[in-house]
């Protein structure tokens, strides 16, 4: 009985039942931190504004990249990034999943993982609404840069997430010679881009 | 069905083919021509090329466009490296990029061949204070030759440390020197101007017709800040006084400047319109620069 409650159900919110458990706490610290630092400069201590900017700005570049170069692809096993071609200049994103076989995902790193990376960019447009309210333009400026780095990482793993989801489906239902998966994956994106527009 | 295709549509070649053929008079008829068995085995292989590099291209054209993006598993594997490799290879980038505002080799291969990044900048200076408009208009052949060049590999991956970390930098220690209770607006001005600045001048360089991507160019311009830092850190500091920080400021912009040159080396600017490119980056330069003066 007491086991059975100490153990919570798999896919629940705890950290206990993460793979990755140090990796987790640490993005969730930097996902946090960058707010509770915000939040407290800004209604507590405002006496060293710039202080309170430049560890905001800091904390929020490293959950930047933390999220983006180590918790993406450890947690959920996706990573993306942006390129650039020298010939042309033009930049592209590129999007890279684990292969679904040969690693297993936890789907406890799996919901945090997902939980954190949109309820950031939602606290932040909440923070941008008041700062707007309490006329503090001064503070727009870091709510800006936060909204900016937080709803570019939301947006690159929602896109990865569907392009992991658009190939790993076509390589499962055909097993074919390299053609057919090619036009597989080819005809499972057009439903997408369909569905999408 | 994928298997189908090709012999389906080889087959119509086929029949159109020998339809023709039976069009044509016998006399006109080669011996190329009669030559049926070899032309039909040739005619094979490209067609069933076609239709396989056909079907990739619209899928390559689909994550390029629909969705703007372009996944990849196998060929560059990083989701399994450690923490560390991650680490170390983002720290190298850095120091790459850092290297070559230091040292900005295009000027010095193109046009110096000679001396370290400091040569090159009191060249630039001696250029920029000698003639006045006249130097300046003479000085815009020479970044013509530089920008022929190709950008080097270490800029490609481009990142936004070396920019934030230089523009906190100079914000903070500009922010030293104003008075207590307009730190926090000079603080926020000069992170907000640098930011724009940057902004604008890619703007600028992109319409242009320069081949580079916005960040990319933010980047660059963010870390050929880093003399710029040493100019603001002297003036927090104070050990210069007023009379020597004219050259010494010179020199810093003239530095920043040669890097930002050398490193657009690849932007692609038209010929005759480098100098309309290259202005906006010199006056923003060297707004920076008297602000770190009069600090």
């Amino acid at each position: 009985m007491e086991t059975a409650q100490q153990t919570p159900a798999p896919g629940s919110l705890s950290w206990r039942l993460s793979s990755h458990p140090i990796t987790l706490l640490t993005y969730l610290f930097f996902r946090i931190s960058s707010l509770l630092t915000y939040l407290f400069g800004l209604r507590l201590f405002t006496s060293n504004f710039v202080l309170i900017f430049i560890i905001t700005i800091l904390l929020l570049a490293t959950d930047f990249y933390y999220l983006k170069n180590i918790a993406g692809r450890r947690l959920v096993g996706l990573r993306w990034w942006n390129e650039v071609d020298t010939a042309s200049g033009d930049s592209r994103w590129v999007f890279e999943s684990a292969d679904p076989e040969s690693r297993e995902q936890n789907a406890t790193d799996k919901r945090f993982f997902w939980i954190a990376l949109y309820a950031q960019p939602v606290l932040w447009v909440l923070l941008a609404v008041v700062a707007l309210l309490s006329f503090e333009p001064i503070w727009l400026t870091l709510v800006a840069i936060a909204l900016v780095l937080t709803l570019t990482n939301a947006l690159a793993y929602s896109r990865c997430d569907k392009f992991s989801h658009a190939t790993g489906f076509a390589s499962n239902a055909m097993y074919g010679s390299g053609l057919a998966r090619n036009l597989a994956s080819g005809m499972v994106s057009n439903w997408f881009s369909r569905g999408g527009r | 069905m994928a298997a189908m295709m090709p012999s389906a549509s080889m087959a119509n070649d086929y029949d159109n083919d020998a339809l023709e053929r039976d069009l044509i008079d016998p006399d006109d008829a080669t011996l190329d021509d009669l030559d049926d068995p070899i032309q039909g085995t040739s005619d094979r292989a490209p067609l069933t090329g076609n239709i396989g590099s056909r079907s990739g291209a619209s899928t390559q054209s689909y994550l390029t466009s629909a969705v703007g993006g372009e996944d990849r598993r196998a060929p560059t594997n990083t989701i399994d490296e450690t923490v560390w490799e991650t680490l170390s290879r983002d720290l190298l980038a850095i120091w790459e990029k850092l290297k070559q505002v230091l040292w900005p080799k295009y000027l010095l291969g193109g046009i110096m061949q000679r001396g370290g990044g400091i040569g090159a900048a009191e060249r630039g200076e001696a250029d920029g204070v000698g003639g006045g408009l006249g130097g300046l208009a003479g000085r815009w052949p020479d970044a013509d030759v530089i920008l022929q060049g190709g950008m080097s590999e270490g800029l490609r991956d481009w990142d936004l440390w070396g920019p934030l970390i230089f523009c906190l930098l100079l914000s903070l220690f500009l922010s030293r020197g104003a008075k207590d209770d307009q730190k926090d607006f000079v603080f926020s001005g000069i992170f907000a101007m640098v930011w724009l600045g940057e902004a604008v001048v890619t703007m600028q360089i992109k319409l242009l017709g320069g081949n580079i991507a916005f960040f990319q160019s933010v980047s660059i311009i963010g870390y050929t800040l880093f003399p710029l830092v040493i100019a603001s850190a002297l003036s927090a500091t104070g050990i210069v006084p007023m009379l020597v920080r004219i050259p010494v400021y010179l020199v810093l912009i003239a530095w920043s400047l040669a890097a930002g040159i050398s490193i657009m080396g690849g932007s692609g600017v038209v010929r005759n319109r480098v100098g309309i490119a290259v202005y906006p980056l010199f006056v923003f330069y060297i707004a920076l620069g008297c602000i770190c003066f009069i600090s």
